[in-house]
Formats: C-alpha cells, sequence, structure tokens
C-alpha cells in the first residue's frame, strides 16, 4: 500500500465513523437548539440501542455471526431491527423527557443537566447490571463482502450500508424539518418559545417530538456500531456521545447540517489522526479541538441556527 | 416632623461609609430583625461536639479498615467542599473535577518519589542545601537526583499548580455559556488521565508511581498506618470548611451568588464576572490540589485509573445530596456516601442474601449493592433534582413570614428622612451636563434599533424617555450600560469617554440602572441584594475574605450599614425583610429592591427602565415621589416610562424615541403638542385627529 492508499483507506474509515457520530450528534443538537439542555443521557440511549438492535437480531434468531444473510432477506431483517430499536429508544426518549425533565423544564441553572447525567449513569448501570460487564458477539447477519482496489483498499459492505442509511436518516428528517407542520413548530421553538406558545404551538408535543427522533437516531447509530463492529458493550456510549457531542459543537450547536458535517470531520480526525500520530492521542487530540473551536470560533463550522436566548 | 423636601446640602451629614454606629441609634426595631440571624449562633457548638466525636472516633472504635475509611471519606469530603465553591456557590458546572485532583496528586507524587531521577549536577546543589532534594550515588558517576520536596512545602504547592491549571482551563469557556463549561471540563476530565498514563517519564505510566515519601512533622513519620492519615485529614477539613464558610458569607461570595441567580444583572451591578469565575474555578481546583496531596501521602502511590470520570461523577453526587452551595451539607454528603460504600453496603447486601435465602426470592440471594453503587448514584441525582433540590441540608434555612407587629411597627418614610445621607460622594459640576451622549447607534441585521441619538442630561435632572413598543429604548439604556457595544458614537460621563467599557467598570464609573423586566438574585436575601450593589465601592478579595481582617470587617459593616440607609428610603416597604428571600417579594418591592441595589452603588447616574410598571395607582405616586427626593439628594436620573402622568410630574425634559431615531426632545408641556409624538403614537393621523388630541 502506498501512503495515498492508506491515506484513502482512512478517509474511507473516517467517514464511516463519521456517519455514525453525525446520527448520534443530531439528538444532542435538536434538544439543544429547541430546549438549550446538553442531554448527557443521550450518550446511554445510544448504548441502549445497540442492546435493542441486538436484542431484536437474537429474537430473529440471529446469534453472534453464525447465521449470514444476502439480498432482500438481508434488506427486510435490517430494515426490521432499525424500525425496532428506533422505536425502541425514541420511547425510551420520550420516558426520559416526560418523567424527569418536564417537571424541570422553567428550572434555570445546573439541575435539568444534572438530572441527565443522573439518567444516563441510571442507564448505564442497568444494563451493566442487567448485560453483565463482559462485550457482547454481535448477532450480526451481514455478510463480509467486500470490494478490494488495486494498492489494497477495501471497501466493506457494511460501510456502504453504514452511508446509506445514515444519509436516508439524515435526509428523511432535513425534510420532515423543512416541510412538515410539525418540523416547521420545532423550528419556530428554537427561534422562540413563548412566541411559539403563543401562536398555538403545543411546546410539550414539540419537546417530546424532538426526544423522540432525536433518540431513535441515536438508536440507529447504535445498531450501525453493533453491525460495524462486531461487538456491544455498556461501555460504548460514554466515548462515542462525547465525541458526536464535539461534532454538534463543532457543526455549531442547534444547527442540523452543522452536526451532519462536524460528525464527519470528527470521523476522520479520529481514523487519520489514529494512523498519523497515534491512537492514545486521538481524545486529547479531539478535545484539544472542541476547546479551540470553542474559544475561536463559538457559533462552530455552520453557526448556530438560532439565536441565542441568553 | 421633618420637612420631606429637606435639600441634603443644608444638612450636611457625615458620610454614611465608616459609621455604621450612628445608623442603629434610636431604632430598637433593627436589632430585633438582625436578631433572627443569630440564632444560627448555636452553629459553634454543634460543630465542636462533632469534631470532638470525630477526635476521638480512632480510639473507640480501633478498627483499622474502619479507620482507613473514614481517611478516604474525609478526602472525599475535600473534593467535595472544593467542587462546591464551582458548582455550589459560582453556579458553574464542572464535570472533569477529578483532573485536578490528578494534578495535585501527581504534583507531589512527581516532586517525592523516586520516579524523575535526571543526571546530578552543580545545578541542583542549592536545592540539596535547601533541602528539597538528594544526591544518590550509586558506584561510579555523578549519581542521580532523588527530589524529595516535604509534604508540608508539597501541600501549597500542589495547590497553586491545581489552581493554574484551574485557570488555564477555565478561562477559553468562561465567555460561553455554562453548558459549554461542563462540556469541556468533561473532555479536559478525560485527557488528563490519558496523559498521565501516557508520560510515565513523570508518572510512571498505567502501573502507577510507587515508593512516594511518607509525610514527616517534627520526626514523627506518618509510615503506613491510617490513623495518622485520619487526623491529618481532619486537620485538613476544618480548615477547608472554615476557608468554604469565610469565603461563602463575604463580597467574593455574595459576587458568586449573584453570578449564579443572573449573570448578566450580577454584571450590570458591578460584579466582574470573568474574573470572579476565574477565582472559583481557581480555588476550587485548589482544593482538589490539597486533597490530591494528602491521599497520595497517604496512599503511597498513584494510577491514572483512580482519577477517571467516575470520581468526578461520585463528587457531585456528593454535593446534590448534601445540598448544593451548602457547606455542612456538602461534607455530610461526601461521608454518607464514602461510608455507606465502605462500611453498609457490604453488611446490607449479606443481610439481603440473608433474607433471599429464608424468603427463596432467588433475586435477592445474588443482588450485589456494592457493585449497584453507580446506579444508586444514578438514582440519588435524579430524585435529588426532581424532588430535593437544596439537598439533606439546605443552603438556606427558611424565613417565617412576618407577624403583624413587624410589619408595622416602623417609622414612616418621613422620619426615616431625618438622618439624610449623600446617595454618592462624587462632585459634580453643576453647570456642566453629566452626560452627554453623541451619535449613540447599533443596529441588528439590518434593523437601525438606535439611529445616530444625541443626548445632554444636565447633573440632578429628571430625564424621561418615551416611545412606542420597539423604539430602541432598551437597546439605548444597554448601549448607555455597556452590554451592548454601540456601532457608532459616544458616551461620556461628566466629560469621562465611557463608551464601550465592560459594564462593571461603568458601574463603578457611576453609572447604575435597573432593568424592565426585573432582574433580581431571587435566591439570595434583600440584603444580599443590596450588598451586591456595593461590590464596586468595596475592594475584599479572597484572601481578605479568608483572614477577616479589622479593614475587612470594617468594610463589611460599612456596607450593610449603608445598604440599611438605602432600603430604608422605601420606609416599612422592604426593610421589615432584610433576612427573606428576594423571590418571595410582591412585585412592587421587587421593582423598589431593584431600584435600592443599585442606588448602593453609588450612583451620580440612575437609569430606571419603568420603574412604575405593574404598580397600582398609590404604589406609582408613592414611588414618583421618591425618585423626585432621590434627585433633590443630588442623584441624575435617566428613565423609560410609559405612564404619562408621571412623566409630566417629574421629567424636567423627555425625550421621544420611534424606531430607534429621536424625534421630539423638550418639556413634558411641548412634548404633547408635537405632531411628530402623535404621528409616532398614533399612526398617521390626520390634522384634525391631532387637533383633538391636543384639544384633549
Amino acid at each position: 500500500m502506498t501512503q495515498w492508499d492508506i491515506l484513502l483507506q482512512q478517509v474511507i474509515n473516517g467517514v464511516s465513523l463519521g456517519a455514525m457520530y453525525s446520527l448520534l450528534a443530531l439528538g444532542f443538537t435538536m434538544v439543544y437548539g429547541i430546549i438549550e439542555l446538553i442531554n448527557f443521557a443521550h450518550f446511554n440511549v445510544f448504548m441502549v440501542g445497540s442492546f435493542i438492535a441486538m436484542w431484536a437480531l437474537v429474537a430473529m434468531g440471529f446469534a453472534g455471526q453464525s447465521h449470514v444473510l444476502h439480498g432482500l432477506p438481508l434488506i427486510g431483517v435490517l430494515a426490521v431491527a432499525f424500525l425496532a430499536t428506533m422505536l425502541g429508544t425514541g420511547i425510551l426518549g420520550v420516558v426520559i423527557e416526560r418523567f424527569a425533565l418536564r417537571p424541570l423544564r422553567n428550572v434555570s441553572g445546573t439541575a435539568p443537566m444534572i438530572t441527565t447525567i443522573g439518567l444516563s449513569y441510571i442507564l448505564y448501570n442497568v444494563i451493566l447490571l442487567g448485560a453483565g460487564a463482559d462485550s457482547k458477539n454481535y448477532s450480526n447477519p451481514m455478510p463480509n463482502t467486500h470490494w478490494d482496489f488495486l494498492g489494497g483498499v477495501t471497501l466493506r459492505l457494511r460501510e456502504v450500508l453504514l452511508w446509506v442509511v445514515s444519509l436516508v436518516l439524515m435526509v428523511a428528517l432535513h425534510y420532515f424539518v423543512r416541510h412538515t407542520k410539525m418540523g416547521k413548530a420545532m423550528q419556530a421553538m428554537a427561534q422562540d418559545q413563548e412566541a411559539a406558545r403563543m401562536v398555538g404551538i403545543d411546546v410539550d408535543r414539540v419537546v417530546m417530538l424532538t426526544f423522540f427522533l432525536g433518540s431513535a437516531l441515536a438508536g440507529a447509530a447504535g445498531l450501525i456500531f453493533g453491525l460495524y463492529y462486531n461487538y456491544t458493550s455498556y461501555l460504548i456510549g460514554y466515548k462515542a456521545g462525547l465525541r458526536a457531542f464535539t461534532a454538534a459543537v463543532l457543526g455549531g450547536i442547534g444547527n442540523i447540517p452543522g452536526a451532519m458535517i462536524g460528525g464527519v470531520v470528527i470521523g476522520l480526525i479520529e481514523s487519520l489522526g489514529g494512523q498519523y500520530i497515534a491512537v492514545r492521542w486521538t481524545d486529547v487530540i479531539i478535545f484539544s479541538l472542541l476547546v479551540l473551536v470553542l474559544v475561536l470560533r463559538p457559533t462552530g463550522l455552520l453557526g448556530r441556527a438560532a439565536p441565542s436566548k441568553s | 416632623m421633618p420637612n420631606p423636601d429637606l435639600d441634603p446640602t443644608e444638612v450636611a451629614p457625615p458620610p454614611s461609609m465608616g459609621h455604621p454606629h450612628e445608623l442603629a441609634r434610636g431604632h430598637s426595631w433593627i436589632p430585633a430583625i438582625l436578631g433572627r440571624a443569630k440564632s444560627k449562633m448555636l452553629r459553634p457548638y454543634v460543630f465542636g461536639l462533632i469534631l470532638l466525636a470525630a477526635v476521638l472516633f480512632p480510639y473507640v472504635d480501633g478498627n483499622e479498615g474502619d479507620i482507613d475509611a473514614a481517611a478516604n471519606a474525609l478526602a472525599f469530603a475535600m473534593l467535595a467542599l472544593g467542587l462546591n465553591i464551582v458548582v455550589g456557590f459560582a453556579g458553574l458546572l464542572d464535570l472533569g473535577y477529578a483532573a485536578f485532583f490528578a494534578i495535585g496528586a501527581y504534583t507531589y507524587g512527581a516532586l517525592s518519589s523516586y520516579q524523575i531521577q535526571p543526571e546530578w549536577s552543580s545545578f541542583w546543589t542549592p536545592f540539596q542545601w535547601l533541602g528539597l532534594v538528594e544526591h544518590l550515588q550509586s558506584g561510579a558517576g555523578a549519581g542521580v537526583v532523588h527530589l524529595d520536596v516535604s509534604f508540608w512545602l508539597a501541600l501549597p504547592i500542589a495547590a497553586l499548580v491545581a489552581a493554574f491549571s484551574g485557570v488555564l482551563f477555565g478561562a477559553p469557556t468562561l465567555r460561553l455559556k455554562g453548558d459549554y463549561l461542563a462540556i469541556v471540563t468533561l473532555g479536559f476530565g478525560e485527557i488528563v488521565p490519558i496523559v498521565a498514563r501516557n508520560t510515565p517519564y513523570i508518572t510512571n505510566g498505567a502501573q502507577g508511581l510507587n515508593g512516594v515519601t511518607t509525610p514527616n512533622l517534627f520526626g514523627y513519620n506518618f509510615g503506613v498506618l491510617s490513623t495518622p492519615y485520619y487526623y491529618l485529614g481532619l486537620a485538613l477539613i476544618v480548615v477547608l470548611i472554615f476557608v468554604s464558610t469565610r469565603l461563602k458569607y463575604s463580597r467574593v461570595g455574595r459576587a458568586w451568588l449573584a453570578i449564579r441567580e443572573d449573570e448578566i444583572a450580577a454584571e450590570a451591578m458591578g460584579v466582574d464576572r470573568t474574573r470572579l469565575k476565574l477565582l472559583a474555578f481557581a480555588l476550587g481546583a485548589s482544593f482538589a490540589g490539597v486533597t490530591g496531596t494528602f491521599y497520595v501521602a497517604k496512599l503511597q502511590t498513584a494510577t491514572p485509573e483512580m482519577f477517571m470520570f467516575p470520581v468526578s461523577i461520585m463528587v457531585l453526587v456528593m454535593i446534590v445530596l448534601g445540598g448544593i452551595g451548602s457547606v455542612a451539607g456538602v461534607v455530610v454528603g461526601a461521608l454518607i456516601l464514602q461510608l455507606l460504600q465502605s462500611w453498609f453496603l457490604q453488611d446490607l447486601t449479606q443481610w439481603i442474601h440473608a433474607l433471599g435465602n429464608l424468603t427463596g426470592i432467588a433475586f435477592l440471594q445474588t443482588v450485589d449493592l456494592v457493585q449497584s453503587i453507580e446506579l444508586i448514584f444514578g438514582i440519588i441525582l435524579v430524585v435529588m433534582m426532581l424532588y430535593r433540590r437544596q439537598g439533606i441540608i439546605p443552603e438556606r434555612a427558611s424565613v417565617t413570614a412576618l407577624t403583624y407587629e413587624q410589619q408595622h411597627a416602623m417609622p414612616s418614610p418621613q422620619s426615616v428622612e431625618s438622618d439624610l445621607v449623600p446617595l454618592h460622594r462624587r462632585a459634580i459640576d453643576p453647570h456642566k451636563p453629566l452626560l452627554v451622549i453623541k451619535g449613540l447607534a447599533k443596529s441588528f441585521g439590518g434593523i437601525k434599533a438606535v439611529d445616530r441619538v444625541d443626548l445632554e442630561v444636565a447633573p440632578r435632572s429628571i430625564v424621561a424617555i418615551i416611545g412606542p413598543n420597539g423604539s430602541g429604548k432598551t437597546t439605548f439604556f444597554n448601549l448607555i450600560t455597556g452590554l451592548i457595544e454601540p456601532d457608532g458614537g459616544k458616551v461620556l460621563l461628566a466629560g469621562e469617554d465611557v463608551t464601550g467599557l465592560k459594564p462593571h467598570r461603568i458601574v463603578s464609573k457611576g453609572i447604575a440602572r435597573t432593568f424592565q423586566n426585573l432582574r433580581l438574585f431571587s435566591n439570595m436575601t434583600l440584603m444580599e441584594n443590596a450588598l451586591v450593589g456595593a461590590h464596586v465601592r468595596t475592594s475584599t478579595g479572597a484572601l481578605g475574605a479568608i483572614f477577616r481582617f479589622q479593614r475587612v470587617k470594617r468594610e463589611e459593616e460599612a456596607a450593610r450599614a449603608r445598604a440599611l440607609e438605602i432600603l430604608r428610603i422605601f420606609g416599612n416597604r422592604l426593610v421589615p425583610r432584610l433576612e427573606h428571600l428576594a423571590y418571595s417579594l410582591s412585585y412592587a418591592n421587587r421593582r423598589r429592591l431593584e431600584i435600592a441595589r443599585a442606588l448602593v452603588s453609588e450612583p451620580v447616574l440612575l437609569l430606571l427602565d419603568e420603574p412604575t410598571a405593574g404598580m397600582n395607582p398609590t404604589e406609582t405616586l408613592e414611588l414618583t415621589n421618591q425618585i423626585r427626593r432621590l434627585c433633590d439628594r443630588g442623584v441624575t436620573v435617566l428613565m423609560i416610562e410609559h405612564k404619562l402622568d408621571v412623566v409630566n410630574k417629574i421629567a424636567d425634559k423627555v425625550i421621544v424615541l420611534d424606531h430607534g431615531e429621536k424625534i421630539a426632545e423638550g418639556t413634558p408641556k411641548e412634548i404633547h403638542s408635537n405632531k411628530e409624538v402623535l404621528r409616532a403614537y398614533l399612526g398617521r393621523t390626520t390634522g384634525v385627529v391631532a387637533a383633538a388630541a391636543i384639544a384633549s
């Protein structure tokens, strides 16, 4: 492999990771855009999503990588798995919002954020105690299909799948926010909650919907994580969540296209940094970047979609 | 009965600052109210008893394991006290606090172990004389240096190093909203253990530091048993509790609380928020530095795993459980959680297993509570936030409502006027305009919110700004007070250019303001609210607050006396409620308190943004008279007001803003018949309508 092949390979890896971070970052950015809350529970909603997906696949008769599918059956099974997971985490997100965060909606200061940390800890430990501390061999119906190019660059089917699913979900979200009535209500809320309430928007419903969508996307990211790495564990939420959050800040928190681009940038930094610097410094690089962005350009690459309400 | 229109210059009273005792004279009701706070005097006895029990504990218990657990619990209580300064006092959520713990730990670890051993050279000789290093010789060669800094010296060094890193990492985020700080500290908390693991030269990487020197005190070596460390921890925590308490009830502590309650109002009242946030960060980190040193001396080792994210969260859970902002609370919270883990959970698990065996319930036989501790933490966080945000020991005791007698045993406003004091101590040239504004402008996008407005305000006059909603009046105030930076133009106060200064600098120059939608510090008492106003006129810093020098005591007393004096301008409206929290006040009283808070900062120019909004006609009349009297006592007033009867009654001059432009200026009478003004208020009117309006 030449230098360029290695670079190309790492770009492929980076974009794949980035697609996953983007899906996760969207949940942060949507919730922040609407109620200005950093939702730490989101970290582990993602982790729970990867478990729900695994259990869904187990329920459909898959265990480990014993049983691979091709063609339409594969698409069908994956579609069911994605739907089940996104519904599951979406409901989880709504439950969290309804019972733990709504009572604190108008409490100023650090209380709502501390609550989301507590929720994140609860999810983490429930899975740890319920499913055990060991890494789980993921039930994965994906075949190991891959295409080798000259120079040894490999493109695997699962990467292509990851890109396609992420792209479809993001386009769907974009369409939803821009062109549907509820989506426009979300945009209005992000601009001014009081004014939105006055023109008759049901604020509680919009917030709930936002949590549902954000958590559903986190669930999809959780399933993608399992399919991509072939494992899951109670630990995966923290690191991926932090990186996704950095992606959201990088793109401009509250800004939906920003989160998508930020995710890809973070994915590329992770893969290229790992290749050219050292894997053990990856987190240091990412967080230093976060601090730099906050100092030099606090509105992120694309800027905030809505004006700050403070 | 004194003349209500008394000219203060004729009385020529002594300045109130520095003469607090004169105030209480003849007002027996003041001590009665201040006496409510005296019930707290019981506290030293309680504290003494607890301390005595803590000192006797090792003799009573005698179990090495229990004493060790207690010493560790003290270390975490020290961490909780430090985090409480950042989260509790200043309201900044720090999720990477363990990083400072690590920095303190590795500072001592590296300075007094065999980890770093540079070649010996003459450079080290002076350090050897000072007893900071040892010269180790093994066979041939120059030998190596053994760093051997004393524990007692390492304590302040570690505190300083941690404080410095606190400033370094806090600084970039302090301009941003608090949420970002949480995430940056989280990242920082993540980075520090990684750096520790990846720099084995200093930290010995994942294996951890070995052979850290144990402390020595007058020839007594602390050794490896827990009891000496228990006492050391006890001594340290007493010091840290003392420091925390002194800080909390000081000028610095009040400024932190004000920032926590409302950053913008704090800044508009003269608090330099960047500086105070950094101070909170540095002090909080220094507590962690001290704790790290103590902890490493006790364990004689340090590994990166000791300082990971769960530690930061555990300390956060401790202060949430105990009571955010409450010194006693966070110590209790830390002790409960630590002792719960090390003393009770194992026993409790065994009891539950026994119960499971008795009842035959499989779940009870296998559940392990020690394993579930983090689940318990999560539940504590959520439940406390939802149902008891003030924690086990709340930061503030509740205040009982006033009795009928207390509400009415007050002097009337008129009798208070007898000991008039000047509202500021600045000589103002009565022949030059106090405030000169030239071409002040501000646009938001394409909208010109304030469009090249000129204004002159004569000293000791009342100027009213009127104009339809959205005409740029409040923006105009925000520009003068520095909350918004102008695009162009100048603001001169008594000839001095104050354009574009930070809000807290402008307050110190002598401009204070109130807000249209009331920005009081809701969870602070009336007295504390008023005292925040005194921030710019006082100077006590962190050291002064901790040591409480004579100068500091005098300054504090004088500030209180002055605040009381100002609050008495409103007669019996505010004074009986000194110890009440601001949120419990009625709407009109909140407006009065905001004016009082602004007056305590000794402004020469007072900006009032709709002072009578939400008041009934009687209250409006009362306040109108009070504003007039303030002006007579030397304060120049610039006010935004919608109630034209108020404007007509007290304004010497009126200016009218419309779409950011000044469309008219003159006496109230002139403004009444101005066609431009009528058009702005009533829309495009025909001459007939205008004439009718004038006629009415």
